[in-house]
């Protein structure tokens, strides 16, 4: 059964205009920073009729109470009890069972649904979800198996939900006010709340484009690129983990929404299957859901051969190219050919991959603290065949073993 | 076949009710104007910009030119066209300007479009969006199914033949708001914060009411040439063809008839199995980038024609011009005597 240890501690995060930021967050090493968002919690479930049981002890080392919340999850217990809300003098003080500055709690819950999920703290949620107490938990069908066509699903096979890679787009808000008053102990106002910055797997783009753990953004081990080659079916699960909706729209196709708050879009009986999965170019990411979407990328005949798409390129001279200095264009239209760009220009072009924008259609959000480019906003890139290493979009089969 | 477009990048000047005027960028339609007379068509962008008509399976060039900013000499920014949604488009003719090219002053790029999937789209330019969206550079984009045919009922479909989508007329409800201090910041070569973007005014075809059941035309709305005022005759179908391209979402109802949610974001809502989703609703919730085909039937009423139904914002307080209401996202439905109005050929035609 998988055993999670969680501390809630604090820390810092940067953004791409050169700010640090003080946040709250959970860690799942001993002595780590606060991280945004929260490690990833992956599980895979046992097959019936054995449940899947997952224990995260939180230890809090923040100095007011901190607590978990696990929506969507079956019999959340603390200490074998059902978890409650807490009250003091009649008051509600936690939507859940806290754990005290310096105490350690033990939380169980039964993975039964496939999806993906949120936790968050259900202490001063006001305050402490947009500080950054939240991250997302993936939970994968018993018969998931990566190797295997057609069992490497997100809702088990049968049900329509097959992918080739994955990725996780965990969204947010930050008001710098907010963090600053929490950094320094002064009130702040919950009704003046004003997100600056919004972020994708707790950064701001251009930040979202880069890998992976890079040593800059320790805090902030998440990028949010999106990569793929042509026809591969990439299951892009988003999660709302702020308090705002958000409208995100990745460019170059719809999605077709097949999980919602991590239960399948069917509804099935014994002798009927009616599947409810539809497509959209617009997925309103609502406060605390999430939406699990599957996205390819099939155009035809874009080389130079067969050349469908009749594309002469105008003198380069005469177009405006790369107007920040960089360009993730290629020089060319054809998938995985590389053009001539204009002298001095820097490419972030690899191969001659496509690059589509995937962002918050309130565009406002774009920005970082309303300087265009920034915020909610990423890449979808599309490789040319057999060019994308292996290991892009692949997610383990669990995140913190048996 | 190759149908060529051509759409300018200029600026302009848009009219609210209460008489003040506000700084655009803007699109309009130059298709067929002579080289020597482009410069005519400086400083005359539209809100909502031109709607593209495309037919699915047909190829098009869509030509923009970029004729400058008169009131902003000193901007130097391309623009762009993105065809928003388009389904398996290539980078090139995506209109990113950070993953393609754009368009700088006095200059023109070709866009080609074979469009495959019927339904409502929409088109921006994506330099800047935040900014460039919100000064203006927004329209709805429509492609009509291959076998599209205006005068057989059974053909005039929004997604073909068969599909239970016919209408006799069809309608856009184009929304955005229009934030009065940061288009006056643009007009004065200031910097908005875009985190303090607060609407002033919530338009719907780029105009607020009473301007939305106004007529084409008149001097004072010469850039707004889309009143919003939809007419049928009792007992005709009726598509609205909702786009959003401001920035908040928006609560659109209708009182009187019931609208049937036959498209979303330029598809039919169908399971993978092909299992027909839609469904009727009073009001249509929209967010940023989202688009709706819905239909109504027009009631019938006899002794009350023309019958009128209430179509605005449930979103109440965008019912407003200025500080003034009713105003904003109104405007109305009227209904006719079977036979009162002539055949539609065009959308929005009256």
């Amino acid at each position: 059964m998988p055993t999670i240890d969680l501390w809630a501690v604090d820390g810092y995060i940067s953004t791409p205009d050169g700010k640090s930021i003080y946040i709250w967050g959970f860690t799942d090493k001993a002595g780590g920073s606060a991280q945004l968002p929260g490690p990833t919690i992956i599980i895979k479930r046992q097959d019936p009729p054995a449940r899947t049981m997952v224990t995260v002890n939180l230890t809090n080392s923040l100095p007011e109470p901190v607590s978990i919340l696990f929506p969507g999850q079956s019999e959340v217990r603390v200490n074998g009890n059902p978890v409650q809300p807490q009250y003091q003098n009649g008051s509600l003080i936690s939507l859940t069972n806290h754990c005290l500055p310096g105490e350690t709690i033990t939380y169980t819950f039964y993975a039964e649904n496939s999806g993906t999920f949120l936790y968050e703290s259900g202490t001063n949620p006001h305050k402490q979800v947009p500080m950054g107490l939240y991250g997302a938990i993936i939970v994968r069908p018993q018969d998931y198996m990566p190797d295997h066509t057609g069992y490497k699903t997100a809702y088990g096979t049968g049900t329509g939900t097959e992918f080739d890679r994955e990725y996780l787009l965990v969204v947010g808000e930050i008001d710098p006010d907010l963090h600053q008053a929490v950094e320094l102990g002064k009130p702040y106002d919950t009704r003046v709340y004003k997100p600056r910055y919004w972020t994708m797997n707790g950064r701001c783009a251009n930040d979202t484009m880069l890998p992976d753990n890079v040593d800059h953004l320790p805090n902030q081990p998440h990028g949010a690129m999106i990569m793929l080659e042509p026809g591969e079916k990439v299951l892009i699960r988003y999660a709302g983990a702020g308090v705002e909706n958000h409208p995100l729209h990745p460019h170059g196709n719809h999605t077709r929404l097949v999980g919602m708050d991590g239960r399948l879009l069917q509804n099935r009986t014994l002798s009927n299957t009616t599947d409810l999965s539809y497509k959209r170019f617009t997925v309103l990411t609502g406060a605390g859901q999430t939406y699990d979407q599957i996205y390819t990328w099939t155009g035809l005949g874009f080389e130079p051969v067969t050349n469908q798409i009749p594309t002469v390129i105008p003198n380069l001279r005469n177009m405006a190219i790369g107007h920040t200095g960089m360009t993730m264009w290629s020089g060319s239209p054809y998938l995985g050919v590389k053009g001539e760009l204009p002298s001095g220009m820097v490419s972030y072009n690899e191969v001659g991959e496509y690059h589509f924008m995937l962002h918050s259609h309130a565009e406002p959000e774009i920005t970082n603290w309303g300087a265009f480019p920034g915020g909610l906003m990423t890449m979808i890139a599309v490789y040319p065949n057999g060019t994308l290493e292996r290991h892009h979009g692949m997610l383990p089969v669990e995140s913190h073993g048996l | 076949m190759i149908t060529r477009i051509r759409r300018s990048a200029t600026d302009g000047w848009v009219n609210t009710p209460d008489g003040r005027t506000h700084y655009i960028f803007g699109f309009g339609d130059i298709s067929g104007v002579p080289e020597n007379e482009l410069v005519n068509y400086r400083a005359r962008a539209e809100l909502m910009a031109p709607p593209l008509l495309l037919k699915a399976g047909n190829e098009y060039i869509v030509t923009l030119t970029s004729l400058g900013t008169p009131t902003r000499p000193d901007l130097d920014d391309p623009h762009t066209i993105h065809y928003h949604g388009f389904p398996n488009q290539i980078a090139f003719y995506d209109g990113v300007p950070e993953a393609s090219v754009a368009v700088p002053v006095g200059r023109d790029l070709e866009y080609y479009y074979k469009p495959l999937d019927p339904g409502t789209y929409m088109y921006h330019c994506h330099h800047e969006p935040v900014e460039h969206i919100q000064m203006g550079m927004v329209g709805p984009l429509v492609v009509y199914p291959h076998d599209y045919d205006s005068s057989d009922p059974a053909y005039k479909t929004a997604y073909g033949y068969g599909t239970g989508t016919e209408y006799h007329r069809e309608y856009y409800v184009f929304l955005n708001e229009l934030d009065c201090s940061i288009h006056n910041l643009v007009a004065t070569v200031q910097e908005p914060d875009w985190t303090e973007y607060r609407p002033t005014y919530w338009l719907i075809n780029g105009r607020a009411y009473p301007d939305t059941i106004d007529t084409p035309g008149g001097s004072r709305l010469q850039s707004q040439p889309w009143p919003a005022l939809i007419k049928a005759n009792a007992g005709e179908r009726v598509l609205l063809r909702f786009v959003n391209l401001g920035f908040q979402q928006h609560a659109m109802e209708l009182l009187g008839a019931v609208l049937k949610v036959v498209g979303i974001d330029g598809m039919r809502p169908l399971g993978q199995n092909g299992e027909d989703l839609s469904y009727n609703k009073n009001i249509i919730y929209i967010a940023p980038g989202q688009s709706y085909d819905a239909i109504f039937t027009a009631p019938e009423a006899p002794d009350m024609y023309p019958l009128t139904l209430p179509f605005y914002n449930r979103n109440l307080i965008k019912n407003n011009s200025g500080g003034v209401e009713p105003g904003g996202m109104v405007t109305e439905v009227q209904i006719y005597a079977p036979g009162s109005l002539p055949h539609q050929t065009e959308p929005n035609q009256a």
